[in-house]
């Protein structure tokens, strides 16, 4: 068996019973909502329509919120709906991220996230979901789609059917008859203003519009309230702080282990209390961001192992218990030095690294989706610890080799995060979605930071990592254009609209 | 990935809880029995659970917690159209749950829209008026205290029996928004033996009433969408409006067996939307473009001969035009010139769309025959001077067609409509109040409701006790301050009485603020003429009847109700009670039980004695073991009876026959010359029930009272015709009126998730004007009217005609400063201010985030409340119909330095001015002498045939 929906346009009418009807059979609070009716105008006078179209979950059979969840609060049921069990949930929002339809959000009473379950507790006790009931026009079909005999079956088969971005390989269970591609592309309109809706307060209208590109005129006419980006700061600041306390461990071990530098006990040791220091900072940052950080165990204990969120967890613990033993044997001169090193050596490129397959892994984020991202995150960590070693080795060294290693994978580390940068930007995109992020990097909103800091702020840095004399505000122009570069680039990934 | 709820994912998990790590998740719960196999899903919960329905609490889901709900059928109170809800109570808090659509309802059919769920957000709205409250100080000052119901009765019954007692009945004025019952005041102002009822319909449906009574005597239609073949629109039927949802259920059914659509509407609704042929006609040209579409059947005879010949009164018409005893040919060639200027080509001038659309869809109609479905209410009718025209000439097409009463035709509303059989019948009031039908209107259709202020400011009377029911004229009539004006002086109102659930702009002016319920807190008998069929449905307190079937009946609807939350049925009839405690008026004996001497009658026994009169329901009722009452009160609906079409052919029974003469002319008169059928298709049938018993394409009352050359259907130019505008000006005609499906006129601000969807109004401009006047979306506009102006942002858009601006109705609610909160969602903080004669009105802050009993207000995302519009309007009434026209002809600018958003200007003298210049167009001097109206029009609350004459 497998439950689904088919939205009818050619009788949807636009009436908002369905999203009403929603709200009252979920007690749904205001400024989110778990199914609504986008509403888009097309043509030009008097050759001109507005069509309906209701935007929910799609209870697909791959669905990328489950896999991403990292506490399996989100499941696929044996009949195919995707529901939810928000006693589990710890609001990462990773589900917000991993949904090309924009079908979850945080419920803001319990913090947890939430979208349409197929109002599986009435499926359950033999009932039709509330919307299905309350549509006067009988226009949202659900039932059986493995049941060749079933009504929703016949129609799929019957009549000329779409979908939603079939491009990312979710296998949708929602079908729409007559669905009108400007309102099923999110960027067939300007994002924004509506006729009779306010714009949620303090939210800039986003002027993402691509209609030009489709060569036809689509104005939006109502949508449902879009909410603040579901990653902000938080996670541009763990991307920075993970990647410092990654490079602080690989290069010294790696300058003293692979090339053979010399590296004195001492630095080793700042370095690698300085790394601690920052994975707890990570750690914070990560339980912070959580909209439930009361239950941030549930990653590690009631984890999904095919979550990169928990498998990056395991990393970091992995990594933090690693190094710190490391530290401790270092310290007191073990003699377990030697294994543990290996240890930490292959750890620290993991915790660098595994982030690119945790954003990979929010298939509604198709700036993410680069297969550039994993070279992005080791080459981040390796300059973000070259700045750090080239701060505490003044104080701690001395060791001239390493330094001469961390001012020279500056010097040239920089450069080529511009070039990668520069080629994320320029060279072909996977999607519209994705090159439309890119549009904000580098002509949009973004364009002045992107430039002045993350381009220009890089290469006046591996500039002075040049100068002999200037390393330590080499380092610190470093470490501030990482944040911004990651910042950007969290940003700019959630700037386009999913519906 | 497949994961059953409450299954753990593993040992570390399970070690994890049992050491107190993490939460321990409850597993499970109780599992219930579906009702059907596995992938079969029903509507509804068997009828037989109704009384105690487990089901799945959602918000503890997936943890699996049973809850025990009692379901009890009531009808919506949003709309009109009374859809059937089916409240969810529960059965530990006997609080009700939600609302569902009532599966037994045969019109809605267990359908909503979105207002009938959002029901419960308006019973469990933190800012509604839970006690009775008088006012303290000035009238307005926005002070109050809460007062007993027993004071309330105490002092208006006093009060009423006063200006009873002294002659002064008139000055006793029930003002109703809207019934929502069928024919319970009237029983209640005819025991009080006044002419004091008024009502909203002529700022509604006024011009449509006449246009179709002019034919046919019943006044609305009842398009049998379902079975047409083709449906005309000159109305939004599938988003809004009488009858949307179980209007659009039809139309949609139509569409999909292979119905065509045709739409008039200058602006892009989604029913224009939906529909295979928009028509974006210039506002006020419909009937042109009607009459066009007529003379297309008539020129190529596509019209249905034998229908024509048989039920049109055209023997009068070729007499009035000087060929009486002409033959049919005759007629059809005499009527083929009175239309010949109507060419497709001047309708297209008009109109501005082509001509060749004008034909195409006149010749589907022809097509469609006799199942052509046709409606017009509200839309252009009520925007444009002459806009009964437009109905009139609708209904014309349905008559060429042979359309009328037909099966997928239009029917005459009367006969999908239920008529009651009441326990105590009061005679007519013998009185006739000229403040509601002044002698300058005397065809208007009904009260002359929204000239009240100019009328009292002429000196023409005063209101002594003023009962404004679920009505608010402050916001939602045309030129608002006239209307506060009138409220704030004690001598032309005695004392104002509001009986609304919620606050509202003219419960601000009130002396008297009297809580009433909601849908579901009430008791009414409802049938509309939703489709061809009968039917009535049953509004209940919801809690009363859950607390009577478990065995806790309470004797009044106000001690289930939250608060002290009344229904107006009973609060009637004690109020009638108490002004009468003597029985000397007369009054007391209409409201005394049937079965208890001395007792106020219950309303078990009103309902009961109406339900045991339908036919056919104690028969449906006895078959479940029922009385008709407990049936009604369990299923909330009953199917009279389905199929009426073709009345008019009901051959005259045996009994009419008797004594009966049939006169040269085919009618059938009795020995006291009254009509009692005519002769058509070879016998003596009912015919329609107008002076020439047949449909009147000739009507010799237009001709008698004053209008000769309206006599057949013809086409006025509006008010706002091109030829009165200057669009190098930055004239425009304003369409102030179009609604939106998920609210209800200033009703549902009360609803947290309609609000949601709707709470701003911006003023719609096509893309070609905003590019010539160099405006966008979200630019602030000043929009001036005759008599002031305000302040409003611009939208953009292609779907709405050049030169017609859109800006919609139920937005931009206001309170002042010093007023009690109400409707926080919707409602701007304003104000107020009067200088002289010049009013002005400024925002001070839109809906802001606040604390209250629910988390939601704290949730308020929007700061944009809209603005009032309407108060910017005159009065436009027009001479004939009297029906309010709508359309603004408005110049559009750019705002003055000090304009901000939301800004209200208002010249009250102007506004007195623009009423006397309509005032002029009338010719109520013309009226045949002695009457004030003509006898066979019928009218709200009809007095005895002797007060329609002048004494």
């Amino acid at each position: 068996m497998r439950l689904g929906f088919v939205i009818d346009n050619r009788k949807c009418i636009g009436c908002h019973a369905c999203t009403v009807a929603c709200k009252s059979e979920h007690d749904v609070p205001l400024g989110v909502n778990r199914t609504w009716v986008k509403q888009v105008e097309t043509g030009t006078f008097p050759s001109v329509r507005r069509s309906f179209h209701v935007m929910r979950c799609n209870h697909c059979a791959d669905a990328p919120c489950v896999e991403i969840c990292p506490v399996s609060a989100l499941y696929i049921r044996p009949d195919g709906i995707v529901d939810f069990d928000n006693g589990r949930c710890i609001g990462c929002k990773g589900c917000l991220q991993a949904c090309p339809y924009d079908a979850l959000h945080i419920d803001p009473r319990s913090n947890t996230a939430a979208k349409c379950n197929f109002c599986s507790h009435r499926v359950d006790r033999g009932l039709q979901p509330a919307c299905v009931v309350a549509c006067p026009e009988q226009a949202i079909v659900a039932g059986d789609l493995h049941d060749g005999q079933s009504f929703i079956a016949q129609l799929v088969a019957g009549q000329p059917v779409q979908q939603r971005k079939v491009e990312k390989g979710t296998s949708p269970s929602l079908w729409y008859i007559d669905g009108d591609a400007a309102a099923l592309d999110p960027l067939a309109t300007q994002a924004g203003r509506c006729s009779a809706t306010d714009a949620p307060a303090g939210r800039p209208l986003a002027e993402l519009g691509v209609a030009a590109e489709l060569g036809q005129e689509a104005r939006l006419h109502y949508d449902a309230p879009k909410p603040e980006p579901p990653w902000g700061w938080q996670v541009s600041a763990y991307l920075v702080t993970k990647g410092l306390a990654a490079g602080l461990l690989l290069l010294p071990l790696a300058a003293a282990r692979l090339l053979g530098a010399d590296v004195p006990v001492s630095l080793l040791l700042a370095c690698g209390l300085v790394s601690l220091l920052f994975q707890a900072a990570t750690a914070v940052l990560l339980v912070a961001d959580l909209k439930r950080p009361d239950r941030f165990l549930n990653v590690l204990l009631r984890g999904n192992p095919r979550s990169w969120l928990v498998r990056g967890a395991w990393i970091l613990t992995a990594l933090g218990a690693a190094s710190s033993t490391l530290l401790l044997a270092a310290w007191r001169g073990w003699g377990a030095q030697a294994p543990l090193g290996w240890v930490v050596l292959l750890l620290a490129p993991a915790a660098a690294i595994y982030t690119a397959f945790l954003f990979a892994q929010a298939k509604g984020r198709d700036l993410w989706q680069s297969p550039l991202q994993p070279v992005h995150m080791a080459l981040h960590a390796l300059l973000a610890g070259a700045a750090g070693v080239l701060l505490l080795e003044p104080s701690w060294g001395p060791a001239p080799a390493l330094a001469g290693i961390a001012r020279a994978t500056l010097l040239w580390g920089l450069p080529l995060d511009v070039l990668l940068a520069l080629a994320e930007i320029t060279l072909p995109h996977a999607s519209r979605a994705a090159a439309q992020a890119a549009r904000h990097l580098h002509a949009g909103d973004a364009a002045p930071r992107f430039w002045g800091v993350a381009v220009g702020g890089s290469l006046l840095a591996a500039l002075l990592a040049g100068q002999a004399d200037a390393p330590a505000a080499a380092a610190l122009i470093t470490l501030a254009v990482l944040f911004v570069r990651n910042d950007l680039w969290v940003r700019a990934g959630q700037m386009v609209p999913l519906s | 990935m497949t994961r059953r709820p409450g299954q753990h994912a593993g040992w570390l998990e399970r070690v994890a809880e049992s050491l107190g790590l993490i939460e321990t998740l409850v597993p499970g719960g109780e599992r219930l029995a579906p009702l059907a196999p596995a992938g079969e899903l029903l509507r509804f919960p068997p009828e037989e659970q109704w009384d105690d329905w487990v089901e799945y609490d959602a918000q503890a889901w997936p943890r699996r917690e049973a809850r025990h709900r009692m379901l009890v059928p009531t009808t919506c109170f949003n709309c009109e159209a009374a859809c059937g809800l089916l409240a969810y109570v529960d059965k530990d808090t006997l609080e009700i749950q939600r609302f569902e659509g009532n599966p037994q309802h045969p019109a809605s059919r267990g359908r909503t829209c979105a207002k009938g769920p959002a029901t419960i957000n308006q019973v469990h709205d933190t800012d509604r008026i839970l006690h009775p409250l008088r006012r303290k100080g000035a009238r307005g000052s926005g002070q109050w205290e809460r007062v007993s119901w027993d004071e309330v009765l105490a002092t208006l019954g006093g009060r009423i029996a006063g200006a009873l007692r002294e002659g002064r009945g008139n000055q006793v004025v029930y003002h109703v928004g809207r019934p929502g019952h069928e024919g319970y005041m009237d029983r209640v102002l005819r025991a009080w033996g006044i002419d004091g009822h008024n009502s909203h319909t002529n700022v509604c449906s006024g011009a449509a009433r006449l246009g179709y009574a002019l034919w046919q005597k019943f006044d609305r239609p009842s398009p049998d969408y379902a079975n047409a073949r083709f449906i005309l629109l000159i109305s939004a039927q599938l988003e809004s409006g009488h009858y949307f949802n179980p209007h659009a259920q039809r139309i949609m059914e139509g569409l999909q067996a292979g119905a065509g659509l045709a739409v008039m509407d200058p602006r892009l609704s989604n029913t224009a939307s939906m529909a295979t042929h928009w028509l974006p006609t210039r506002p006020g040209s419909e009937a042109a473009v009607l009459l066009a579409m007529a003379r297309v059947l008539l020129d190529e005879g596509l019209f249905d001969r034998e229908f024509v010949r048989e039920w049109v009164n055209w023997r009068e018409y070729l007499a009035a035009r000087g060929r009486p005893g002409g033959s049919f040919e005759d007629f059809v060639a005499r009527l083929r010139e009175e239309y010949a200027e109507f060419t497709p080509a001047f309708a297209a001038a008009e109109a501005g769309v082509p001509a060749e659309q004008i034909v195409e869809v006149a010749r589907r109609v022809a097509a469609a025959g006799s199942r052509f479905a046709a409606h017009t209410w509200r839309a252009a009718g009520s925007g444009n001077l002459g806009g009964w025209c437009v109905a009139r000439a609708l209904q014309l097409l349905s008559v060429l067609t042979g359309s009328v009463g037909t099966v997928g035709g239009t029917l005459p509303a009367g006969w999908n409509k239920f008529v009651p059989t009441f326990f105590d019948n009061p005679p007519p009031q013998k009185a006739w109040n000229e403040l509601h039908f002044p002698p300058e209107w005397p065809l208007c259709h009904y009260e002359m409701s929204f000239v009240l202020p100019h009328l009292l400011r002429e000196g023409r009377g005063r209101l002594d006790t003023y009962f404004t029911r679920v009505f608010n004229p402050v916001w939602t009539y045309p030129d608002g301050t006239a209307w506060i004006e009138m409220l704030t002086d004690e001598d032309k109102v005695g004392c104002h009485v509001a009986l609304t659930p919620t606050w509202n702009e003219t419960a601000f002016f009130a002396d008297w603020v009297l809580p009433m319920g909601h849908g579901p807190e009430r008791h009414d008998l409802n049938s509309y003429e939703t489709h061809d069929a009968v039917w009535i449905a049953f509004r209940q307190p919801v809690l009363r009847e859950a607390l009577r079937r478990l065995g806790k009946p309470v004797q009044l609807t106000h001690e289930a109700n939250p608060g002290e939350v009344w229904e107006e049925d009973e609060f009637w009839i004690h109020l009638s009670w108490r002004l009468d405690a003597d029985g000397a008026l007369g009054i007391r004996r209409h409201f005394e039980s049937p079965t208890r001497p001395g007792q106020p009658v219950s309303l078990d026994e009103y309902y009961g004695h109406i339900f045991e009169r339908v036919p056919g329901l104690p028969e449906a009722a006895r078959a479940r073991g029922l009385d008709a009452l407990e049936y009604m009160r369990r299923f909330g609906a009953f199917e009279v009876r389905r199929g009426c079409s073709g009345q008019h052919k009901d051959p005259l029974p045996a009994t009419a026959l008797q004594g009966a003469t049939t006169q040269p002319d085919g009618r059938v008169t009795g020995p006291d010359g009254a009509l009692r059928g005519i002769l058509a298709e070879g016998q003596a049938r009912k015919g329609f029930p107008t002076p020439s018993g047949r449909l009147e394409l000739y009507s010799r009352t237009m001709e008698e009272w004053g209008w000769p050359e309206h006599a057949v259907p013809g086409y006025v130019r509006s008010h706002v015709h091109p030829a009165r505008l200057d669009a190098a000006r930055g004239e425009f005609v304003l369409l102030p009126t179009f609604r939106l499906p998920n609210l209800i006129h200033s009703r549902s601000s009360n609803a947290k998730w309609l609000v949601e969807i709707a709470h701003r109004n911006p003023v719609w401009m096509n893309a070609d004007d905003a590019a010539r006047l160099d405006l966008r979306t979200d630019d602030l506009v000043r929009v001036e009217t005759e008599i002031g102006w305000f302040v409003d942002k611009l939208w953009v858009t292609e779907g709405v005609r050049p030169g017609v601006l859109c800006c919609s109705h139920h937005i931009g609610r206001w309170r002042r400063e010093q007023d009690p909160q109400g409707n926080r969602w919707a409602v701007n903080t304003v104000k107020l201010s009067a200088d002289g004669k010049l009013w002005r009105m400024s925002t001070l802050a839109g809906p802001q985030p606040s604390d209250s009993d629910d988390p939601d207000t704290r949730r308020i995302w929007w700061r944009d409340g809209g603005v009032h519009q309407n108060i910017t309007h005159a009065v436009h009434p027009d001479p004939v119909s009297g029906m309010h026209c709508w359309h603004q002809k408005v110049r559009v600018t750019r705002p003055g330095p000090g304009d901000r958003y939301g800004d209200v200007v208002v010249d009250r003298e102007k506004s007195q001015a623009v009423f006397l210049e309509w005032l002029a167009l009338t010719r109520g001097e013309r009226a045949p002498a002695g009457l004030r109206r003509p006898l066979w029009f019928n009218r709200p609350l009809r007095p005895v045939d002797e007060a329609y004459r002048r004494p």
